[in-house]
């Protein structure tokens, strides 16, 4: 019982991670219906800038701050690339973002090389239902759940996140009443670049981040981002929730290699038995 | 299509068969002249893999990130089946065509009812899940990889050295490009072409959409299996790292800069693409640059060429080319075509 515990709760805290990642997609896909393959260098970045900064040059929080604010740059100029020439077809920009993260492959080689790094946290464990769990991995899971619910107020109750949900449900009639659609896809980049820098930054400490961390690290949000239809973020999270507990479980019980194709699984199994609401969805 | 574009076409195809002809020939000569022909099989097989992901992503209209899964199926084949199995070589080769198409196809129909971004994570987790039971099964590999893949044989004749497998995959590119051919221009072919203008009104006059798009996935499949399969025996190694996602997203990029749904597309785009990295990492082999200067190299190589073809040149280069000599050639010939007419040129971009 207790091992079950230990497992459903370390599967819990790797959710906040996923959930993070998977937020940013969910943001810019609301608003673009693009999906944004970078989002796991974004968090490459935000880890790596971190690392750096906190290597004698700022204090903690003011480093991991800057490190945000870069990532939500980095963001932003990824936005005006992938969607920045008018016309450009959602599937293109999916193609664009691809190369930008190859891009941005280089660019992280080039300037911190291929070792992984893992940027100092906070350190020490706490004891939670007789579980011992790093509190860094818990900081990961409570910030994912406070970024959640700013998120959802912010899109359901400030001007500009309805303007976000406006140009992303009828562009047309958003022009109309004076909503920038282009505007509104790179505050979503930015936002997006935003939470990708800070899962970066939380996640690294844990879990020591290096270039070839992207792809496992935007599949795991897409498969979290996949349980909302890429549009809520609740279910996102919850979707997130499910893999990691999911995936610490098969790693317990059954064979540790297998972790990552059960969840591909999973996500696979959800988008073939969505694909027939998808279809009438997108089908305009 | 009016009768003028007829009246054209068979003057037009053989101009076009000579063409062909002429490009195979030089293709051919070129393995005389190297001493190292590993860089010129790897760019011909690629080609093998373009041509078959460039039908499914010109007629289709989706996206395949994860077109290696088939070329890791075909080089399976060959390596468990002749090293675990002992069958015959020749007989493997055969077979890795026919599985490839086999796993497109039974992974293709649940898979193909997803759409667009849904479908490219869809096929790039299908790569990652036949990486991780290459890595995990003993009998494919076992995270060892699989040695000692004897040679191909027919009968006594051993192939023996790089320049039979030149051959034998220049012979599967031509036999690619000829199936492909074949198969846009069939009855079964103006389904496909119609379900590239638009999915709903191909449906609406009789086209069965998901089966089309299975068949279309499955003939990709073939392609990425025959190659796969030539792919190991010339190797003649094989294992998880064969086949990387980086690989895989490096096969869409051929596709896009030669041109979907085009005949000479995935040559182009495979040529293009493989000389330019070749090129690149001529260049991070200069003295004075640090180690790391290879790869940064490379994955800047392949983002900047897909994010500048994307945004420069959509439709990529042999549509665009195609485009500026026919409007040449009518110039001369005919009067301007009407509006119409370009539109259904246009749908082979898609």
């Amino acid at each position: 019982m207790q091992a079950l515990l230990t497992y459903i709760i370390s599967g819990l805290a790797l959710a906040g991670s996923f959930a993070l990642i998977g937020s940013g997609m969910v943001v810019v896909y609301r608003v673009t219906h693009v999906l944004n393959f970078a989002q796991g260098m974004l968090a490459v970045f935000g880890a790596m800038i971190s690392y750096s900064l906190l290597g004698g040059m700022l204090p903690h929080g003011l480093a991991e701050l800057v490190a945000v604010i870069c990532c939500a740059v980095i963001g932003v100029a990824i936005g005006v690339i992938a969607i920045g020439k008018p016309g450009t077809p959602p599937m293109i920009s999916l193609l664009i973002t691809l190369g930008i993260g190859m891009i941005a492959q280089a660019v992280v080689i080039a300037i911190w090389g291929q070792d992984p790094v893992s940027p100092p946290g906070i350190s020490g464990s706490i004891q939670i239902l007789g579980v011992n769990l790093a509190t860094q991995r818990l900081l990961v899971f409570l910030v994912a759940l406070v970024t959640f619910a700013l998120l959802s107020l912010f899109f359901a109750r400030t001007d500009i996140g309805k303007a976000l949900t406006a140009a992303a449900a009828n562009p047309r009639a958003a022009r109309l009443v004076g909503i920038h659609p282009l505007a509104m896809g790179l505050v979503a980049f930015a936002i997006a670049g935003a939470l990708g820098g800070l899962a970066g930054v939380l996640i690294a400490p844990t879990t020591a981040v290096s270039v070839s961390s992207d792809l496992p690290l935007v599949l795991s949000g897409f498969a979290a981002a996949i349980f909302g239809g890429l549009r809520s973020p609740w279910m996102t999270f919850l979707g997130a929730v499910i893999l990691g507990v999911v995936g610490q479980l098969v790693a317990a019980y059954g064979n540790g290699s297998y972790q990552t194709p059960i969840a591909l699984l999973m996500m696979l199994v959800i988008m073939i038995v969505r694909a027939g609401r998808m279809a009438t969805e997108e089908a305009k | 299509m009016s009768t003028s574009a007829v009246r054209v076409r068979p003057s037009l195809g053989r101009a076009r068969w000579i063409a062909a002809i002429v490009v195979f020939i030089v293709l051919a000569v070129i393995p005389l002249l190297l001493n190292d022909l590993t860089f010129f099989v790897q760019t011909v097989l690629a080609a093998v893999v373009v041509t078959g992901l460039s039908l499914f992503m010109g007629y289709a209209g989706q996206v395949s990130l994860g077109q290696s899964a088939f070329v890791a199926v075909g080089g399976l084949t060959v390596a468990a089946l002749t090293v675990n199995l002992g069958l015959p070589p020749l007989l493997t080769l055969v077979l890795a065509p026919i599985l490839g198409a086999a796993v497109a196809a039974l992974i293709g129909w649940p898979l193909l009812r997803l759409r667009g971004h849904y479908l490219a994570f869809g096929t790039l987790a299908v790569l990652l899940i036949i990486q991780t039971v290459m890595a995990t099964v003993p009998f494919l590999g076992g995270g060892i990889g699989i040695f000692g893949i004897p040679p191909l044989s027919i009968g006594p004749i051993v192939f023996s050295g790089q320049l039979p497998y030149a051959y034998l995959a220049l012979a599967a590119l031509a036999g690619a490009m000829a199936v492909a051919h074949n198969l846009v221009n069939s009855r079964f072919g103006r389904g496909i072409r119609a379900l590239a203008g638009s999915e709903s009104a191909a449906a609406s006059s009789g086209v069965p959409v998901l089966r089309s798009k299975v068949v279309v996935f499955a003939v990709a499949g073939a392609f990425a299996g025959l190659a796969g399969g030539i792919g190991a025996f010339f190797t003649p190694f094989v294992s998880q790292d064969t086949y990387p996602p980086f690989t895989s997203f490096g096969y869409v990029i051929m596709a896009m800069v030669g041109g979907l749904g085009t005949l000479w597309g995935g040559v182009v785009g495979a040529v293009v693409l493989s000389l330019w990295l070749q090129l690149l990492s001529t260049l991070a082999s200069l003295p004075g640059l640090p180690p790391t200067a290879g790869p940064i190299l490379q994955y800047a190589g392949y983002g900047v060429v897909l994010v500048v073809f994307l945004l420069l040149l959509p439709r990529g280069i042999v549509p665009s080319v195609g485009d500026a000599v026919d409007r040449w050639a009518t110039r001369r010939r005919l009067p301007p075509i009407p509006a119409d007419e370009q539109e259904e040129e246009r749908v082979d971009a898609r």
